[in-house]
């Protein structure tokens, strides 16, 4: 309705002191939408730098998707054919070199640790980045090898390779300025696994198209299995990116999707209670408004109005803001290594639009109920003049809060069966469930507990006042509490899940075998076998093998020390997928390349993989392949290059965990994004809360408190209503996690610890009490300081007529 | 406002006031809060007129339920039983927008304090209703109805730099900015001081005596009820009584017997 434009620009002349809280969260959370919308569409796929220089990649055929989170390689060729291709592409005019890129897990030991990156390569490969030589000459001998200049050793030096069998002593030939490290072509040969990946370098002055044409024809005659090469120029080849890339970009992701969404709910929940807030405070607002002939719809318009121009100021200026921090947020991500490292901003008008439109979006949602309840107030209430403000529980709140707890429990509790990836998703949409719900009937939980806290201080004066103000003013107790659950809710439960689940994973594991210790990696990818041997232990080899028959389908197998030769254990469920029967012998491709034929000797129904084969079979094709971690009887505090012994109960309490970091890390994010939000809620509703409380102090002062037992009357209120939010926090979170327990007690088959990380819960309860206590007396009692209560003299007329109240409590 | 103005106001009311006789009409109507044994009568069967361009003051003990019958009266609340009209029109039947749009057309009210929206200029505060009712107000009209309560000077001033007979003036500025047929007060001089409340009660009797506007006013202030044509007097939700213009000696001494009866 255009009429009531003017009018709403009226009203909001010289308001703006109340939007500021909804102002700042819409236009943080619009911060985070556009960053991370930014961030979301830039993370494509990229050329990885060691093909940088290479114009021509032929990759090896690609397998149907593996589905969502899930990353396999392509099938590598086999070594005969990987010989043949070579040979028809270096033989095509106008190329100088084919170079078939092979890698093997090795890693440089410094200082008995770990250093640099993972994979070795031939020196040949350092010519499609191209990485130079800075010093010293390449390897041409087994036991030579050429290392990042990084790492500070000098050419001569004898220097310890970690490989996947175990430490191996070799002499530095060379430095160079690429990752490394690198050996001589013969010996990544015999060391390296499959190729998949065959970098094709041309003349200088040589006829790209042409050659390409060339080389496509190369690859299409160069005999069977080679035929299906695909050939990749310029852009394309982003294509060859690793899958362990891929994983990582999936990883970021899942990262982006979760702090936009977590974002867009904490926007539209602060939103929400502030407009409620300001509503209750205004009712004689409206009424007078609705006397003065203003139809419900025109209220309601004016709170959508008022929540327009917010959301269009906040949500403009946080996008534009969003853009400016994007990169910044991009390099903390590849650091966190939640992004590759090829990462970086892509600027689109698009995605920053898309966050404009979203954060408008969220304050008209936020302001949804407060516009209808606005819209409820009746014409008589100008008339009256009350804090309390009639039952604040409509049914539609009543039913969207039970519906919303039972939602979020049910959520929280198949959560413990959830997969690892989704695991953290799944719990942030059950913790926003349980605390949506739990807002929304907080008017009928907050009176009974604020109290039962009361009763415990009503002694004092102060005391008493104190409790009677928190639960007299329900809406504004609840308001003021919100946040508080909000942040204390969300810290005990995503944390709580995430490191409990972990816990549980632990726990299952060493059900077994009573083992004395686990064996985890530290500052590698996964354990030698040599670790693993030292430490007395047994752990299953994963790998990945490639069914020949069905196109190189992928499956993900486990090598077991208790099989032998060219026996398999096949899961029920894969046999059905490949038609596969007890006996039959079946060709099964390696991360080698190489082919081997074995029998299935049993079909499982709970197998631990698709298929499981031997140890040995394992390690003799798969040069990368590492134990994740493992049980074994060495007690906890050994150490070994890459890997050490911790207690069973350390590793369920997730610090040791590397392959935990980043989803803790992630957690931490969150968390700390919720905490933030949730600070800034506790200021907003302190600020709104001390307009109606200045009136309150005012006749305490004037009944004989000192300015001391005023100031500790508003902060004890503060304490105790945040001190009741923190409770409900906790009886969100504490239920749904022991419901969640209780589910992965029963996968594990043994008992799970409930593991709540204390000094991350308490830090968020000690900041929640501080803020509100603070922020309380500040904005209570600065109009006092000031020495000037004209604000409060159209409002306190009425009293002043029953002056001087008899009772402190009148 | 120009007398032509006021003239055309009377005219187009003319036909339903002499269908009814008066502007506001109530019939039998009774108010109950609550229910049950708690229940509360405010009014027990109430049958008033008001009639065209008078002036009635209500009064009565406190819980006589003045406020209740005004606030029937004037379509705020909705009695229990019984009918109101408003220039002839029966409130009964119609629905929360169509009432705000009658009351809006048709009733101005000046309440006890709080009249005026903080944020907003005396002149804005006048024409809210203007604008509320999807008109753009002429500039021109605003300054003549403040000039009319004596307060042009004021226009550009919020409600907290007014004095409280100066906020009361300019809550009469904006009830009477849609020439409504009828003038409800609920105890305006309430939070006022003697001089303030007396330029204020001369301002209604005023604009009853040059523009016929008819005005009812609920109060216990006998200095105020001695503006009016006529004094209904209330007990228990039934009427107790009514005088005709009196002086505020006579109101009081008449008050004092029915607050001691009760």
């Amino acid at each position: 309705m255009l009429s009531t434009l003017p009018l709403l620009r009226a009203l909001l002349r010289g308001r703006w002191t109340g939007l500021v809280g909804s102002l700042v969260a819409l236009c943080l959370g619009t911060v985070i939408l556009s960053a991370t919308a930014l961030l979301l569409t830039s993370a494509g796929p990229r050329v990885p730098e060691r093909y940088a220089a290479t114009p021509l990649l032929v990759r090896s055929p690609g397998t149907a998707p593996a589905g969502e989170g899930l990353f396999a390689e392509n099938r590598p060729w086999s070594p005969e054919t990987v010989d043949s291709l070579v040979g028809a592409l270096t033989s095509v005019p106008g190329v100088t070199a084919a170079v078939p890129d092979r890698a093997f897990y090795a890693q440089v030991v410094v200082g008995g640790r770990p250093a640099g990156a993972h994979e070795a390569r031939g020196w040949s490969t350092a010519a499609l980045a191209p990485y130079r030589l800075v010093a010293g000459r390449p390897p041409v001998r087994a036991g030579e090898v050429v290392l990042g200049r990084t790492l500070g050793l000098a050419p001569g030096s004898p220097v310890m390779l970690l490989t996947a069998r175990g430490p191996a002593p070799y002499r530095v030939t060379g430095l160079t300025d690429g990752p490394g490290p690198y050996v001589s072509d013969g010996e990544a040969a015999r060391l390296g696994g499959g190729v998949r990946v065959i970098g094709v370098l041309v003349e200088p002055r040589a006829d790209l198209a042409g050659v390409r044409a060339a080389v496509g024809r190369a690859v299409r005659g160069a005999g069977p299995g080679a035929g299906a090469g695909q050939v990749l120029a310029g852009p394309d080849r982003a294509a060859a990116e690793p899958a362990a890339d891929a994983r990582t970009r999936w990883i970021g992701m899942q990262v982006l999707t979760a702090m936009a969404l977590l974002g867009g709910f904490v926007s539209v929940f602060l939103v929400a209670s502030t407009f409620a807030f300001r509503v209750n405070q205004r009712r004689r607002e409206f009424g007078l408004l609705r006397a003065a002939g203003a139809t419900p719809r025109q209220v309601r318009l004016i709170v959508y109005g008022e929540a327009l121009a917010v959301g269009a100021v906040a949500a403009t200026a946080g996008a534009l803001l969003g853009v400016a921090v994007a990169p910044a947020v991009g390099g903390v991500l590849v650091t966190a290594g939640f992004e590759p490292k090829s990462f970086g901003v892509r600027f689109t008008p698009l995605p920053v639009a898309a966050a404009v439109a979203a954060g408008i979006a969220a304050g008209l949602l936020g302001a949804l109920a407060a516009s209808g309840r606005a819209a409820r107030v009746r014409p008589l209430e100008a008339l009256r003049d009350h804090a309390a403000g009639g039952t604040p529980m409509t049914r539609v709140r009543w039913i969207a809060g039970v519906v919303s707890v039972a939602g979020g429990l049910a959520l929280a509790v198949a959560s413990g069966s959830a997969r690892e990836d989704s695991l953290v998703n799944d719990v942030l949409l059950a913790a926003m469930a349980l605390i949506a719900g739990l807002t929304l009937l907080a008017p009928v939980v907050l009176p009974p507990l604020v109290r039962a806290f009361a009763w415990s201080f009503s002694r004092p004066a102060v005391g008493m006042l104190a409790g009677r103000s928190a639960m007299t003013a329900v809406r504004r107790t609840a308001a003021t509490a919100a946040p508080v659950l909000l942040a204390v809710g969300f810290t005990v439960l995503v944390t709580g899940m995430v490191r409990t689940t972990a816990a549980a994973y632990t726990v299952e594991g060493a059900a077994g075998g009573g083992a004395a210790a686990v064996l985890v990696p530290d500052g590698a990818p996964g354990l030698s076998d040599a670790a693993l041997a030292a430490a007395a232990g047994s752990a299953p080899l994963p790998t990945t093998v490639y069914d020949s028959v069905h196109g190189g389908r992928p499956l993900a197998a486990l090598g077991d020390g208790h099989l032998a030769g060219d026996e398999m254990t096949v899961a029920e469920w894969a046999a059905r997928d490949h038609g596969w029967r007890k006996g039959d012998v079946v060709p099964l491709a390696f991360e080698d390349g190489r082919t081997v034929r074995l029998r299935i000797r049993v079909v499982l129904r709970d197998a631990p993989a698709e298929v499981v084969i031997a140890r040995d079979t394992v390690r003799a094709h798969d040069p990368s392949a590492l134990t994740p971690e493992a049980y074994v009887s060495r007690p906890a505090g050994m150490v070994f290059p890459g890997a050490k012994t911790v207690s069973v109960a350390d590793r369920a309490a997730g610090e040791q965990a590397e392959e935990d970091r980043l989803v803790w890390l992630f957690t931490l994010l969150l968390v700390g994004v919720s905490a933030g939000y949730a600070g800034l809620a506790i200021v907003n509703t302190q600020v709104m809360a001390a307009s109606a409380r200045v009136r309150d102090v005012a006749v305490l002062r004037l009944t004989g408190a000192t300015p001391r037992q005023a100031i500790a009357a508003t902060a004890a209120e503060a304490a105790l209503v945040a001190g009741t939010g923190a409770v409900l926090g906790f009886a969100v979170a504490v239920p749904s996690l022991l419901g969640m327990r209780a589910g992965l007690a029963q996968m594990a088959g043994d008992a799970v610890p409930l593991v709540i990380p204390w000094p991350a819960v308490a830090a968020v309860v000690a900041a929640c009490l501080i803020i509100a206590t603070t922020s309380s007396t500040v904005f209570t009692l600065s109009p006092f300081l000031s020495m000037r209560c004209r604000k409060t003299r159209t409002r306190e007329s009425k009293r002043s007529r029953n002056w001087p109240p008899t009772r402190a409590d009148a | 406002m120009t007398q032509a103005g006021t003239t055309q106001a009377g005219t187009t009311q003319a036909g339903t006031a002499k269908a009814t006789g008066q502007a506001v009409l109530l019939d039998a109507v009774r108010v109950v809060y609550g229910t049950g044994p708690g229940a509360v009568t405010a009014l027990d069967g109430v049958t008033l007129g008001f009639g065209q361009g008078t002036f009635t003051a209500v009064m009565g003990p406190s819980g006589s339920g003045k406020s209740t019958l005004l606030h029937c009266a004037a379509g705020l609340d909705r009695p229990t039983s019984g009918t109101v009209l408003i220039g002839g029109t029966d409130l009964g039947p119609l629905n929360e927008k169509a009432l705000t749009l009658l009351r809006r057309e048709r009733v101005g009210f000046v309440f006890q304090e709080y009249n005026l929206i903080d944020a907003l200029t005396a002149e804005e505060n006048v024409a809210l209703p203007l604008r509320l009712a999807g008109r753009r107000p002429d500039p021109a009209e605003v300054r003549d109805a403040l000039a009319e309560v004596g307060l042009a000077h004021r226009a550009g001033h919020r409600p907290a730099e007014l004095s409280g007979g100066e906020r009361q003036r300019v809550a009469i500025a904006r009830s009477l900015i849609s020439r409504p047929a009828v003038l409800f007060a609920d105890e305006p001089t309430g939070a006022l001081d003697s001089v303030a409340s007396r330029a204020v009660m001369e301002l209604l009797r005023g604009l009853v005596d040059t523009r016929g506007q008819t005005v009812v006013m609920v109060t216990h202030d006998p200095a105020a009820a001695a503006y009016a044509d006529r004094v209904v007097l209330l007990a228990d939700g039934r009427p107790a009584g009514e005088l005709g213009r009196s002086t505020a000696a006579e109101i009081a001494s008449r008050m004092a017997l029915l607050e001691e009866r009760c």
